[in-house]
């Protein structure tokens, strides 16, 4: 456990000198003594606001605040994002059309069915699908490619509908495979991922 | 001598003749923003805010300087006295001469002497029940000021707060004077309540304080959840809870902010609410636009003030 020994320092230190720990070390757990009251509550806000959970008690005149990562934290999430298993790398797909390329539409949209009919031969490395825009016209009922992004779910592929692109087009309802999600998850996904192939 | 240090209040007025009375008061700080320019108008707006408070005219000015002339570079002071002056210009105030000492820790001031007549004197003691309160300045100034001392306030939010601290309060004065203010004060270190409870307490009055309509620097709120909050906040809370009652849905951070001591703060008026709305859209229409009318006095509680 981080410790830090913030008795006799004036407002804002004791919280700076929190932050500073978090920041670089990114403990599980956080221990700060401070002597007056106003550290106290400050230092406690600040933990909860990085969502730590907190204890207090009280030896004489030395107040100690031990804080606990709790459970969906910024540091726990990425993890969990991250997946268990890092031996090997992530790609991830970005899927931002419903067609293929520029050019002929109807020669686009049967590139992106074959496309999607065949990703499955990236193996285990595939980690991803996220769909944007009209690409999100692939994971809705009735969608040529519906079936094959079902079968990737079924086999561990993680896949990510934006909302906000399904409101858009009215197809909130319809959207049958994977999660619906929103531009933080895409952000981090992107973030976490090895690779990142763009369509 | 008319108001002394018998009873609290923001200046000393001595009176001269039937019409003249002097008005006198000083006032220094450690800087607050790292621009010595900068922090020269904020110590002069403040120290003049006491005699705008009590409704008189501020004439001159003397400096009061402590500068570590060893560690510092000359230019810094220049600049601090410069600031200084250009506000003194601005409230038409003369600077007549000052002192300064050698410290390990930068400070300035002022000490201000203006003139006000004996009869139109406004203390914080003469509130009436029914009477409006309005506040000319958004509160938060000390927690921003702490964000800025830990390096976490952005650029944007540090000129904004810096250039309210450095607002005088004569604007205000002034058109507060074409109203029957019955009592005045300026929102300084005790914070919002604690100059309230001064204000209730010599009145022999009680408060009743709207949450909603008090007008807030929206950064404050965010700096103040992150546990940026002044020492000073939590002694002015833990000096004046008896006198308060918060209803019980205003959150940990408001009251914060309501106990924040601030920096230049703006006036709290106290007239009947008969002038109430023309005095607010008066402040409105000089550049205070947020300016409120944030409760109102009653005889319910003496003594106490109701936060809802």
């Amino acid at each position: 456990m981080k410790t830090i020994d913030a008795r006799g320092l004036a407002c804002p230190t004791p919280v700076l000198q929190t932050k500073a720990m978090i920041d670089k070390e990114d403990p599980e757990m956080i221990q700060i003594t401070v002597d007056n009251e106003a550290a106290r509550q400050n230092v406690v806000r600040f933990l909860e606001f990085r969502k730590f959970q907190t204890t207090v008690t009280t030896e004489g005149n030395d107040i100690k605040i031990v804080g606990k990562r709790g459970p969906g934290t910024a540091g726990q999430q990425e993890a969990d994002m991250a997946g268990t298993d890092r031996n090997s790398s992530q790609i991830l797909v970005m899927i931002s059309s419903d067609r293929m390329g520029h050019g002929d539409d109807d020669l686009g949209q049967k590139l992106m069915k074959s496309f999607i009919s065949t990703l499955k031969e990236m193996g285990n490395e595939l980690w991803r699908i996220v769909c944007v825009n009209s690409g999100v016209k692939l994971a809705i009922e009735g969608a040529e490619s519906l079936p094959h992004l079902k079968e990737l779910e079924e086999k561990g592929v993680s896949i990510l509908v934006c909302g906000t692109c399904l409101t858009h087009f009215n197809l909130l309802e319809k959207k049958q495979v994977g999660e619906t999600t929103n531009m933080l998850d895409i952000i981090t996904s992107l973030q976490v991922a090895d690779h990142v192939i763009n369509l | 001598m008319i108001v002394g240090l018998d009873r609290a209040d923001d200046a000393g007025v001595y009176k001269i003749t039937d019409d003249i009375a002097l008005i006198q008061t000083v006032d220094f700080f450690t800087p607050i923003v790292d621009d010595p320019y900068w922090f020269g108008q904020i110590a002069a707006a403040n120290a003049l805010s006491d005699v705008y408070a009590m409704g008189g005219v501020p004439k001159t000015a003397m400096n009061l300087v402590a500068f570590p002339i060893k560690t510092m570079p000359v230019s810094v002071l220049r600049e601090i006295i410069r600031g200084g002056i250009d506000k003194l210009k601005e409230a038409g105030v003369v600077l007549i001469g000052g002192h300064s000492i050698e410290d390990n820790e930068l400070k300035y001031g002022l000490s201000i002497t203006g003139l006000i007549h004996p009869d139109r004197i406004l203390t914080k003691h003469n509130m009436k029940p029914g009477d409006k309160l309005i506040l000319t300045k958004p509160l938060g100034t000390g927690i921003i000021n702490t964000a800025i001392k830990g390096g976490l306030a952005p650029d944007d939010v540090i000129e904004k707060v810096t250039r309210q601290m450095a607002m005088l309060n004569k604007n205000a004065a002034e058109i507060m004077s074409a109203f029957p203010v019955h009592a005045c004060t300026d929102i300084t270190g005790f914070g919002f309540l604690g100059h309230l409870a001064e204000m209730i307490w010599g009145s022999n009055m009680g408060a009743v304080i709207q949450r909603e309509d008090i007008p807030v620097i929206p950064e404050a709120i965010e700096f103040a959840s992150m546990g940026f909050v002044p020492g000073g906040a939590y002694k002015n809370r833990e000096f004046r809870e008896s006198m308060v009652q918060f209803s019980e849905e205003i959150d940990p951070v408001t009251r914060d902010i309501l106990f924040d001591p601030q920096t230049s703060g703006g006036l709290l008026i106290a007239l009947p609410p008969s002038h109430a709305d023309e005095l607010l859209s008066r402040l409105r229409q000089n550049s205070m636009d947020t300016a409120a009318i944030v409760g109102y006095i009653n005889t319910g509680k003496k003594g106490m003030i109701h936060v809802k």
